[in-house]
């Protein structure tokens, strides 16, 4: 697989970029655009994979976030601490929005899942325990040098990536696959599609609530405004501009969709203006994805 | 109660014309077109440099001047849509479904700051507005340019429907939302049935724009993006592609955020109004008048 | 179509991030604070996303500062210059934007106007040692921090809430019903005059903000009877608000908070409909004697009216450029130890004097009310 090769070398220049420029602004750049990565991978295993059209992933971010934020500030733990936790209520989440609306079909699915993303962001900001509007702030941050936050931040997501690219290959990946493909067909073959979408569900909210963890630490403070339905559609855009079920499309696609902003703003009020254009010219460009992921089956 | 009914219905008869275009065009094409609601936005801007343009227009006229505008910004606005649909839509109508998600994303993002880049962030205000002392009916306070803007969405409501259910032209979208391929084999003009549709729904976010411009007399360049995401979820209720139901899918919808603001206060309105809906699709999978299709493969 | 290759997009990307820095790595780090060249603003604000109408009040404002300074020659005989940068009101862009600021090496970071997306900046701009001047955002938050480079200018909203429950009272409002957008500023005063005005306060409203029809919860608000309104968000939803109040046949008096306080409130709201309308507000150029030139300038510059928080932008350049000139110099320490020593530097908020926790000594709200369409001085409460 050549697949292996790209991902080394993707790694290298990851670990390299800090020897090129290690500015506070590149480092919170080149940080941000890591995490990011892990949020467009987690999403990938449940659109990309599975097919399950998503709207609102950035619930299990917020939940991640939170979760390890309050525990930290409230109780004092140290961050890493609250990571166990804060798997157990991302499953939980999963479950929870899952379980219910799994039998959907994909638009009904999509504005459930829309309609869950705003109710958390909503009570994240109408809570006390939350802090309401204004938020978290002074979560202790994993390390204080932003170098060596980076480097783990790269760790930890390059596991993060690896981890998603072997399930989808597992024997798993091939039932998602399947269930993407043809649910009907998948359902009268033995697969229990309803089982499968949820483990999906289940993956790809921790991937998310993880990545909500490494986001409050980098951070050390966060608010509702970070969780809007904008920035669910923001990942689910770096999916699908690198390539559906894609691994390294979709991590090309997160950067691309998570520098670009950053490269623009020197051009001010056209930023946003140009990065629309540059979306729809991208996607003209490359209707499959800049990766697409290398399979004979149509991706519908 | 009465008084609640009323403003969820009033408020619901914008969300239900913006609604229709959605519904409409995920009908026949199976879009998710996130740049309807900039296509709202970019009308209510159309009508105000329009209404700008003229200068004064004395109070008398004030009604007549506004229809006048709004014909002619329905129109603007649709042939808006149909070179939105030429250049960031039809390009891919081979591509997977989702490829379209991005460059609808794009143009929504271009759409606004554009339209920012050209007007300024800072809200406009209408030059004609529709004030008007409240009556009161049935213990509910109305004002009779509220009836007006109610019965023009109503009539256009009428007249789309008429138009699919009635028409040649309506005969041919239905037939591409069955099957795009066999439909052409029949002889029906593909892209161009894709064409109209875009127009018709675009005119109608358009007339809503101008509307909702007139009436609250506020303006900006992201007034579309909440608009937008509040029709898709009136489209979902109603039963997306179904253009009775997205009609009464946006009416709920504004009885829903209503009562909602009522029960919970202002706060929890849109917990109450997702929760709602998340329990109705639950029971209801397929929307209100939806019917269950098998998904094509 | 042909396919664009991928090489060409990665190198892009590259490219990009190679141009923003050279010579930064890890391995060669360059030194900074050069006590020569131009004095640099650094001020993040709002360009983008929900509040991107505010971020051009503030930026020119404070341009027009800077401007003004230059042309007396600057500060110890160096120009000032100012760097703008976008915050979306994100954490995320926030701190993307700060350290970019940092990277470009600001001296005096004189924005902040979301407090969610500013409170992530504050310990970017501390490991630093850049002092910052917050104009706008002035949740309790960033003060209980008691970070010593934070410096806020804008009145508190205990402030503000105290102000607004002295004129209610003073006004004989028995039932007052107080109406938020549900942003960290806007509730805390709406909840902190409901604390100070006790059982007179019969409800609490939030709106969403953003949209058009705010009637649901003018029923609500009406369905108590009120006798006073107080209305504690932005001009945008505020316009809106007084004139469906009106519409819905409300009575009674209406106050706004100070995020209220533009033109543009009594043009939504409709003429009529806004005069009367009580404002809670600092000093503005609008209510201080011989301060209408700065208007002038401001509309002859940008061809627009200054608006919410344009004189706390103007003033935060004032006081960075005077701490400076203090200091001697822009070491971050020695501007910090000069902010805190200031007494009675002249602000349109009054003279300036920093509080322990560096807030405004003295709050110096005032209420105005709109009379023809503009805010006018009601009563200075002194």
């Amino acid at each position: 697989m050549g697949n292996n090769r790209v991902g080394l070398a993707g790694l290298l220049i990851a670990l390299a970029a800090p020897f090129v420029n290690a500015s506070p602004y590149a480092l919170a750049v080149m940080t941000s655009t890591v995490i990011f990565v892990m949020l467009a991978a987690g999403l990938n295993i449940v659109v990309g994979y599975c097919g399950l059209l998503d709207l609102g992933y950035v619930a299990f971010f917020a939940v991640g976030a939170y979760t390890s934020g309050v525990l930290a500030t409230r109780l004092e733990l140290p961050l890493v601490a609250t990571v166990p936790v804060v798997l157990v209520v991302t499953v939980i989440a999963g479950i929870v929005i899952g379980a219910p609306t799994l039998r959907l079909r994909s638009d009904y699915l999509a504005i459930v899942t829309l309609g869950f993303g705003e109710i958390i962001r909503i009570s994240a900001n109408n809570l006390d325990i939350t802090g309401g509007p204004s938020g978290i702030y002074g979560i202790p941050p994993l390390t204080t040098s932003p170098v060596v936050f980076y480097y783990l931040t790269v760790a930890v997501v390059a596991l993060a990536v690896l981890g998603a690219a072997r399930l989808g290959r597992s024997r798993l990946g091939r039932a998602w696959r399947f269930v993407r493909e043809d649910e009907d067909a998948a359902e009268a073959m033995g697969v229990h599609t309803y089982r499968i979408k949820l483990a999906a569900y289940i993956a790809g909210a921790v991937w998310g609530g993880l990545a909500g963890v490494l986001f409050a630490s980098q951070l050390s403070a966060i608010s509702p405004n970070s969780f809007t339905f904008l920035q669910s559609a923001l990942v689910l855009m770096a999916v699908v501009l690198g390539g559906m079920g894609s691994v390294p499309g979709v991590v090309v696609g997160a950067i691309v969709i998570s520098l670009l902003p950053e490269i623009l703003r020197d051009l001010a009020d056209y930023r946003f203006f140009l990065f629309g254009v540059l979306l729809i010219v991208f996607m003209l460009a490359r209707p499959q994805g800049l990766w697409p992921a290398r399979s004979k089956e149509p991706l519908t | 109660m009465t008084q609640l009914v009323w403003n969820g219905l009033f408020v619901g008869s914008f969300y239900t014309l913006v609604a229709l275009g959605y519904s409409m065009v995920y009908g026949i094409i199976k879009l998710l077109n996130f740049a309807h609601g900039d296509l709202y936005m970019l009308s209510a801007f159309t009508g105000f440099a329009i209404l700008g343009a003229f200068g004064g227009v004395p109070a008398s006229m004030g009604l007549l001047a506004l229809l006048a505008v709004l014909l002619v910004t329905m129109v603007a606005s649709g042939l808006a849509g149909v070179a939105l649909e030429r250049i960031a839509y039809r390009p891919l109508r081979r591509a997977p479904r989702l490829s379209l998600l991005i460059t609808a994303v794009g143009a929504s993002f271009a759409v606004e700051y554009g339209m920012r880049a050209v007007a300024g962030a800072d809200p406009q205000v209408y030059p004609v507005r529709l004030g008007g002392t409240a009556i009161e009916v049935f213990g509910a306070r109305l004002t009779l340019q509220q009836l007006v803007l109610v019965g023009a969405a109503v009539a256009l409501m009428a007249g789309l429907n008429l138009l699919v259910t009635r028409t040649r032209e309506g005969r041919a979208m239905r037939a591409i939302a069955l099957d795009p391929r066999t439909s052409s084999l029949m002889g029906i003009d593909v892209d161009a049935v894709i064409s109209r549709t875009f127009f018709l729904g675009s005119a109608l976010a358009g007339a809503a724009g101008v509307m909702a411009g007139a009436y609250y007399g506020k303006i900006d360049f992201l007034m579309g993006f909440l608009i937008g995401l509040k029709a898709f979820t009136a489209a979902v209720i109603g039963g997306i592609g179904n253009i009775p139901g997205t009609m009464l899918g946006g009416l709920l919808l504004g009885l829903l955020e209503s009562f909602g603001t009522f029960w919970l206060g202002g706060e929890w309105r849109d917990v109450f109004t997702f929760g709602v809906l998340i329990l109705f699709l639950t029971v209801r999978p397929t929307g209100l008048l939806g019917e269950r299709v098998t998904e094509r493969v | 179509m042909r396919a664009i290759p991928l090489k060409s997009i990665a190198a892009v990307a590259a490219l990009g991030l190679l141009a923003s820095g050279c010579g930064q790595g890890l391995l060669g780090q360059e030194s900074g604070g050069e006590q020569h060249g131009p004095i640099v603003l650094g001020m993040l604000i709002p360009q983008s996303g929900s509040e991107a109408s505010i971020g051009p009040y503030m930026s020119n404002a404070a341009r027009l500062a800077v401007d003004e300074i230059n042309a007396k020659g600057g500060v110890l005989g160096r120009k000032l210059e100012l760097k703008t940068a976008d915050d979306a009101c994100d954490a995320q862009s926030a701190t993307a934007a700060a350290n970019k600021l940092v990277t470009e090496g600001v001296h005096v970071s004189v924005g902040g106007y979301c407090s969610g997306a500013t409170l992530p900046t504050l310990p970017i701009f501390g490991k630093a040692t850049i002092p910052m001047i917050i104009p706008a955002a002035n949740s309790q938050e960033l003060v209980d921090q008691k970070l010593e480079h934070v410096f806020m200018i804008n009145g508190t909203g205990a402030q503000q809430a105290e102000a607004a429950q002295k004129w209610i009272a003073g006004q004989g409002g028995q039932r007052v019903a107080l109406m938020h957008d549900n942003t960290s500023y806007s509730k805390d005063i709406a909840l902190r005059t409901q604390s100070s005005l006790g059982a007179a306060a019969v409800t609490v409203e939030a709106v969403t903000p953003k949209e058009s029809d705010y009637s649901a919860n003018i029923t609500n608000v009406l369905a108590k009877k009120p006798d006073f309104v107080y209305w504690t968000g932005y001009f945008q939803e505020g316009g809106l608000i007084v004139r469906q109040l009106r519409q819905a046949g409300y009575k009674g008096s209406i106050m706004v908070g100070d995020g209220s306080v533009s033109p543009k409130l009594a043009e939504i709201a409709g003429g009529e409909a806004a005069e009367g309308v009580y404002a809670t507000m600092t000093q503005t150029p609008d209510t201080l004697e011989g301060a209408k030139g700065w208007i002038e300038a401001y509309k002859k510059k940008f061809n627009a009216e200054p608006g919410p928080y344009s004189n706390q932008a103007y003033d935060a350049v004032r006081l960075a450029a005077e701490a400076v000139g203090r200091a001697g110099g822009t070491d971050g320490a020695k501007v910090i130890a000069a902010l805190e020593a200031i007494d009675g530097f002249p602000m349109f908020s009054g003279p300036l004097k920093f509080t322990p926790e560096h807030t405004l000594a003295g709050g110096g709200f005032q209420i105005l009310v709109v009379k023809d369409g503009a805010f006018a001085l009601q009563d200075s409460l002194s």
